[in-house]
């Protein structure tokens, strides 16, 4: 009996291997396919576009990356300034409209928890042409806060939040900051925030990739090349379908790729001890 | 007195919450109701700011709700969504009952973890074009593999062939939300209390039935939150099918997304029939939402004024300690 | 809670910044036209006295660096203009659909960020000089620009005009490459199957008409040889040879000759003609280095085609290398043309002066101080630069086509007479939609999908759902 279960323990472990580490070739395969592209020539790439053999074309390249008219460490400013921006109010703005429906006892709580998951059903590219016309009309088109700005509003982040919430928010501790005669608004920063940041973490990686791989809006919003971000400046090395730069293409998108590779493995921490959600719902 | 400082802290949930709807309302409202507004009129055609509404003001509506290529996109979006969410779902369960399976620990967990999501840090543009070489005919790595393997002896067109676009695109949506969804699902089972568990334990389950007489069950909001977070995104499918084959082979992979760009984008500019068919989807994933919220509604509903009462008083309790 | 209010305000007041500032906008956008006839009177007079580091800025929208590259050369060849101008260049890709609507936006908007000049390629040119977009161009006679005269002098190809012209019978547009296309087939196997390689030979071989194409490919075929690597490779020169565009009076059209694209796409993979490959993809690059399944005797092109994809894809970088070397050029069994990008100048510019000699340089100039003949021979950055077919048919016949690629061959021998035969009637704006459609349902229907009624049942279908377009 027990010989048959250590036997079935060991089967399953094979199997489950088996399969994690099939999985985690099918997840990085196309990482090492962009970073291997990113060192062969278009016309190398145009023959045979997966390869896993690297080539001895990164520094040219390189030279028709920053060869064009527009400059990669521009984008890659404007990228940060846009990305971790937008992260910050999501994450931050978040976590304050969560705490402001757990920790307060108020009339339209309900209904405003129902409109935010309402907001959910409303599919960004489905408004993007009255998104674009509005920003057009006030101006704000070529302006990094049209991209900026809208973070803060992100139901999905506050839902997220506020499952995190549920179990772990210390009533007795807010309850005994206000008896030391702190401000509510203290407390937020100074006690929920520390106990948040499990769940920040967790959201500050989904939205920050988002963020930074967002190509459609910034396309059509930001056409003065000082503020295009990086993903444009990729896409216009594909904008002319004559000579498309496939080398610098991939080249590109590898740089681009580095950053989000820089928070997520800073942040992944998070992602390996996980987040605990709690299941009550409201 | 009590009743004044209950007040005083109600407002700074109101407070709190500002910030997130005036955002919404800039951003996210007025573009919306714009957008209704435009499929009420005659708006189409370029550079055009002025507009007036149809006589029929439905027209735009009934135009797109008879529209074969709309109703063969929403029947695509339908069929990629479903072929991508239930594997999605399965494995992402699978994996999250292997990682937080109290019995077996399965080393190396934290890097399987942090390498399952990695396919969503890709952009969709890069996807499509790797997609896109990959199937190639008549000389593609899918064509040299299947060829080596002695499945066909002539290379495979598979682009041609409707259905495999579709089970393409719907493994790219698979391959690259899977690490989402199990993150979400884990952080899910965190939250449940272990005493469950060791009850459970103490009960003599074996981890498959615990898995599913008290995970699945406790994990409820969560799977609530998956489904319809992946239904929206699901319902919304636009980068893959339009970069992988501009919804082709012959609008297999017409998602009701690219059809709305279609309309408005591809030579017409019918801003007008682009927004009525906007606001048709919204109504369409509205509706889906509110079965799926109505279905798993009751029971938490009995739960949540529960925990509320709970909370009033505890509430109660701590003012009453505090005063004394 | 006071700072969590400070943070609010500070927030209305951002946004409520923003939207006064869009309100000034606006009201300058309308004021504009009316200023106009104002400001470009004036203009010369107050840049005279403007101090040097004072520069007006020509804006610029453009879908590669192509052309802001040679205006920037422009600058650099009249330092005089580069004292009181500078280049503000607005590069948007035309992928994902970008760049038409943010140029459509800025046209619109007008203002000082209007462009001043812009670049349409031949996919949407149309709607730029005829279709919806036409009453933004100025036509360049408007400019100041001896247009009838210099055309001649010039030589311009004619399909260039034709595109260029609005639907006031004036010339809005014109490009500076001309993309009339060739049959660029290879040499070594014209030799095995004919014993010849001759261009003057092989174009008899394969022109003209499809028949004659068809024989020839038969002949081909009986050696192992597929005569074109996919059906995308024929079509645009069926696309060309139709009478008329996808579009007449609001309707739909399927001309005879583009209908027939269904039978000659099903003869060409059922008699073994072609690879079945899809342009732009690897099995179709791999056919240029002859690593197909099959080899491939040619490919339909302009000769940005030979520069800018088969010399890079031949497999060398010398004659004897790959198949560098062992090409040449031949009339088509069909005259066509394929891509091209076009210049406009905004209506409302308020530089005319500049964007007129700026126009001329590119378009029409035909003197060796020409951008064209620079562009012909490569020296518009230096020696040994890309040689490309350009508009004007006088440069032409002064300029050096000869490639190593080639086999020494002097492409303009070709291309002069290829430039002549290309249709420039029958484009709609609506095309490059209706193209990819229509190529979608003939590849279903080649591939034995569905049946040759249905695709076109299809197709119409297609183009009634996702256009403004009758269709009967």
């Amino acid at each position: 009996m027990r010989k048959s279960t250590t036997f079935g323990r060991v089967s399953f472990k094979t199997i489950a291997y088996i399969i994690l580490i099939f999985l985690t070739i099918v997840s990085l395969l196309p990482f090492i396919i962009m970073l291997v592209n990113s060192t062969r020539s278009t016309f190398e790439i145009q023959q045979r576009s997966l390869s896993l053999l690297p080539s001895t074309f990164l520094m040219s390249n390189f030279e028709v990356l920053t060869g064009k008219t527009f400059d990669p460490i521009v984008g890659f400013i404007n990228s940060s300034i846009i990305s971790v921006s937008a992260t910050a109010l999501t994450i931050y703005f978040s976590a304050l409209t969560a705490f402001g429906l757990i920790a307060y006892n108020w009339k339209m709580r309900q209904a405003f928890f129902s409109v935010i998951m309402a907001i959910m059903m409303i599919p960004a590219q489905v408004t993007s042409i009255g998104f674009y016309q509005f920003m057009y009309r006030i101006g704000m088109t070529n302006n990094l806060l049209a991209l900026i700005l809208p973070a803060i509003a992100a139901p999905a982040a506050v839902f997220f939040m506020r499952q995190f919430m549920l179990p772990t928010l210390p009533m007795d501790i807010l309850d005994s900051a206000r008896i030391d005669g702190a401000g509510e608004f203290y407390t937020f920063n100074r006690i929920v925030i520390p106990i948040m940041k499990p769940a920040m973490a967790t959201q500050g990686i989904f939205s920050f990739v988002a963020s930074w791989n967002n190509l459609f809006l910034p396309l059509i919003l930001l056409t003065s090349n000082s503020k295009y971000t990086m993903p444009i400046m990729v896409s216009l090395l594909r904008g002319d379908i004559y000579k498309t730069e496939y080398g610098a293409v991939y080249l590109g998108l590898s740089l681009t790729v580095l950053p989000l590779f820089i928070v997520y493995f800073s942040l992944s921490k998070y992602i390996i001890a996980g987040v605990a959600l709690g299941g009550v719902k409201g | 007195m009590r009743s004044h400082k209950g007040i005083s802290y109600a407002k700074y949930g109101y407070i709190f919450s500002i910030p997130f709807l005036v955002a919404f309302l800039i951003f996210s409202l007025y573009p919306t109701i714009y957008t209704a507004i435009i499929g009420f009129t005659d708006l189409k055609g370029l550079g055009k700011t002025d507009f007036k509404f149809l006589e029929d003001p439905l027209q735009n509506f009934k135009l797109i709700i008879n529209n074969p290529s709309f109703k063969i996109s929403l029947k695509n979006t339908v069929h990629i969504w479903i072929m991508n969410f239930i594997p999605q779902i399965g494995l992402a369960l699978l994996l999250t009952a292997w990682f937080t399976s109290r019995g077996s620990k399965l080393a190396g967990q934290g890097f399987f973890k942090v390498v399952f999501y990695m396919p969503n840090i890709i952009t969709a543009a890069t996807i499509a074009i790797l997609f896109n070489s990959l199937f190639q005919y008549p000389m593609s790595p899918a064509n040299d593999l299947i060829q080596r393997l002695g499945i066909v002896d002539e290379p495979f067109n598979f682009l041609v062939k409707k259905n495999v676009a579709r089970y393409i695109v719907a493994f790219i949506q698979f391959w690259q939300w899977y690490g989402y969804t199990m993150l979400i699902l884990i952080s899910g089972v965190l939250g449940i209390s272990p005493e469950i568990y060791e009850a459970a334990e103490c009960d003599g389950a074996n981890s498959v039935q615990m898995f599913f007489l008290v995970t699945i069950p406790n994990l409820k909001t969560i799977l609530l939150y998956t489904l319809i977070t992946s239904m929206i995104g699901g319902l919304n499918m636009f980068d893959i099918p339009r970069l992988f084959m501009m919804g082709g082979p012959d609008n297999a992979t017409l998602t009701t997304n690219v059809f709305i760009y279609n309309q408005a984008f591809s030579g017409s500019y019918m801003y007008n029939r682009a927004s009525a068919a906007s606001m048709i989807m919204f109504a369409i994933i509205a509706f889906f939402s509110m079965i799926v919220f109505f279905i798993m509604r009751d029971k938490d509903e009995v739960a949540a004024r529960k925990s509320r009462k709970q909370m009033l008083k505890e509430y109660k309790k701590a003012m009453k300690e505090a005063k004394s | 809670m006071k700072k969590a209010l400070s943070l609010l305000l500070a927030l209305v007041l951002v946004i409520g910044l923003a939207a006064c500032g869009g309100g000034t906008d606006t009201t300058t956008t309308t004021a504009a036209p009316a200023d106009n006839g104002e400001t470009t009177t004036a203009a010369p007079e107050e840049t005279t006295t403007a101090p040097s580091g004072d520069k007006e800025k020509i804006n610029l929208y453009a879908f590669t660096d192509e052309v802001p590259g040679m205006i920037q050369r422009y600058l650099d060849f009249n330092p005089e203009v580069a004292e009181k101008y500078e280049l503000n260049a607005t590069i948007i890709a035309t992928t994902d659909g970008a760049y038409q609507p943010a140029l459509d936006q800025a046209l619109a908007g007008g203002g000082a960020d209007a462009p001043d000049i812009y670049c349409a390629e031949a996919a949407f040119i149309l709607k730029y000089s005829q279709g919806d977009a036409y009453q933004f161009a100025m036509p360049y006679e408007d400019l100041g620009i001896d247009v009838a005269a210099k055309l001649e002098e010039a030589d311009i190809a004619q399909y260039t005009v034709d595109i260029g012209t609005n639907p006031d019978g004036k010339l809005v547009g014109l490009g500076y490459q001309a993309t009339g296309g060739a049959f660029i087939y290879r040499r070594s196997l014209a030799e095995q199957v004919w014993g010849t390689d001759d261009p003057a030979e092989i174009s008899k071989k394969v022109g003209p008409g499809w028949d004659t194409f068809f024989a020839a490919a038969e002949e081909m075929a009986a050696e192992g040889i597929s005569m074109v690597s996919g059906d995308g490779d024929v079509w645009h020169a069926v696309e060309n040879s139709s009478e008329k565009g996808w579009v007449v009076d609001g309707k739909l059209n399927l001309d005879p000759n583009r209908e027939e694209f269904l039978d000659i796409a099903k003869t060409l993979k059922d008699k073994g003609f072609m690879n079945e490959t899809t342009d732009w993809q690897d099995p179709w690059f791999a056919d240029m280095k002859g690593e197909g399944p099959k080899p491939v005797f040619g490919f339909f092109g302009p000769a940005w085609l030979i520069n800018y994809v088969m010399a890079g894809n031949s497999g060398g970088e010398a004659p004897g290398e790959g198949t560098y070397g062992d090409w040449a050029v031949a009339e088509p069994p069909v005259g066509f043309f394929w891509g091209g990008t076009w210049l406009l100048a905004n209506k409302d510019t308020a530089k005319a002066e500049v964007v007129a000699d700026i126009i001329e340089w590119v378009t029409l100039d035909s003197s060796e101080e020409g951008l064209q003949y620079m562009w012909a021979n490569g020296t518009l950055n230096g020696e040994g630069g890309t040689k490309d077919s350009v508009a004007s048919g006088t440069v032409m016949a002064k300029s050096n086509g000869e490639l190593d690629f080639l086999g020494g061959q002097n492409m303009f021998d070709v291309f002069i007479p290829a430039n002549a035969f290309a249709n420039g009637k029958n484009l709609t704006q609506y095309d490059e939609t209706i193209n990819s459609n229509w190529r979608d349902q003939v590849r279903a229907y080649v591939a034995g999908e569905k049946s040759r009624e249905d695709a076109i049942a299809t197709f119409k279908q297609n183009v009634a759902d996702n256009l403004d377009v009758i269709v009967e």
